[in-house]
């Protein structure tokens, strides 16, 4: 049976889809699951159809799930894409939010006084105090930088989306199972 | 053989019946649910063999190798290997175990049995 342009359509459909939910899966092996499951389904839908072999193979969630536990296990584990996502993105939203709030202040302190130089105490717990220097079109910045609460902020965020705390239950099962054995 | 299986035995006895069927001869990922099919078990589904096929890679007991297709992608070909091998025994064993233990209890008469 010839598979026609929208049949691999759907089938790549899935793959993608598949393959944005294994991430967390070692490369190689993720880029080898994503060829196979391909060319896997390429053979059932010249066989029996691609909307049956899409429905023998179940949806990209489900089998994505089979796939990470066939790699780690059935424990809850944590999702080192999660971690890095939040990483990433975290930094670059709360540098957005601190710099807008300092341009705010820059922009009030110029309306009122023109030139001069202003201290800010920044955002409480979240910023050290800076010193905006405005001279004309200039505007020269010194200090902001994050305080030890921000830094805490966004090592908890990453541990919550990565959902690390189950590398240490992980951890002290695989103890507990040596020490059984 | 094509009544439906239970899924939850299917799922504990899946790994045994890809280690027999490897063992047999080499195949890759789809040819494998069809041999399965073959053999009766109609309502194994893909999205199961190839993630189990995956655990059986990484525990290493099989081993792959790619071979081109005529007429699509290279074929993954799984085999057993040396502990392939050796788990494919001890898991027919261990299936013979409570095979034999399961039918031990289900061939005592049941009392409304003995009363007929």
């Amino acid at each position: 049976m010839a598979i026609g342009w929208f049949d691999r359509l759907r089938i790549e459909r899935l793959v993608w889809m598949l393959d944005q939910q294994i991430y967390d899966l070692p490369r190689a092996r993720r880029i080898a699951t994503r060829r196979e499951v391909r060319a896997n389904l390429l053979e059932a839908s010249a066989d029996v159809g691609t909307t049956e072999a899409l429905r023998r193979i179940g949806g990209s969630r489900g089998l994505a799930e089979q796939y990470l536990v066939a790699e780690f296990g059935d424990r809850p584990r944590p999702s080192w894409i999660g971690a890095i996502y939040a990483a990433g993105l975290t930094p670059l939203l709360l540098n957005y939010l601190l710099s807008e709030v300092t341009n705010g202040f820059t922009d009030g302190v110029r309306a009122a006084h023109g030139s001069g130089t202003f201290a800010f105490d920044g955002v409480a717990y979240l910023q050290h105090a800076l010193t905006v220097t405005v001279s004309g079109s200039e505007v020269a910045l010194s200090g902001g930088s994050w305080t030890p609460w921000t830094y805490a902020i966004w090592l908890l965020i990453v541990i919550f989306a990565g959902r690390l705390w189950r590398l240490r239950r992980r951890s002290s099962q695989v103890r507990a199972g040596a020490t059984d054995d | 053989m094509t009544e439906s299986h239970d899924p939850q035995l299917l799922k504990g006895v899946l790994s045994l019946l890809l280690l027999h069927l490897l063992a047999e001869r080499e195949s890759y990922g789809y040819e494998v649910v069809q041999r399965l099919q073959a053999a009766g078990f109609a309502d194994v589904l893909e999205g199961s063999v190839y993630p189990a096929l995956n655990r059986l890679l990484r525990e290493g007991r099989v081993q792959t190798r790619l071979v081109p297709s005529p007429g699509g992608p290279a074929r993954k070909y799984y085999r057993l290997t040396g502990d392939g091998q050796r788990a494919l025994a001890e898991s027919t064993a261990a299936w013979d175990r409570h095979v034999a233990g399961v039918r031990a209890v289900l061939s005592r008469p049941l009392p409304s049995m003995q009363g007929a």
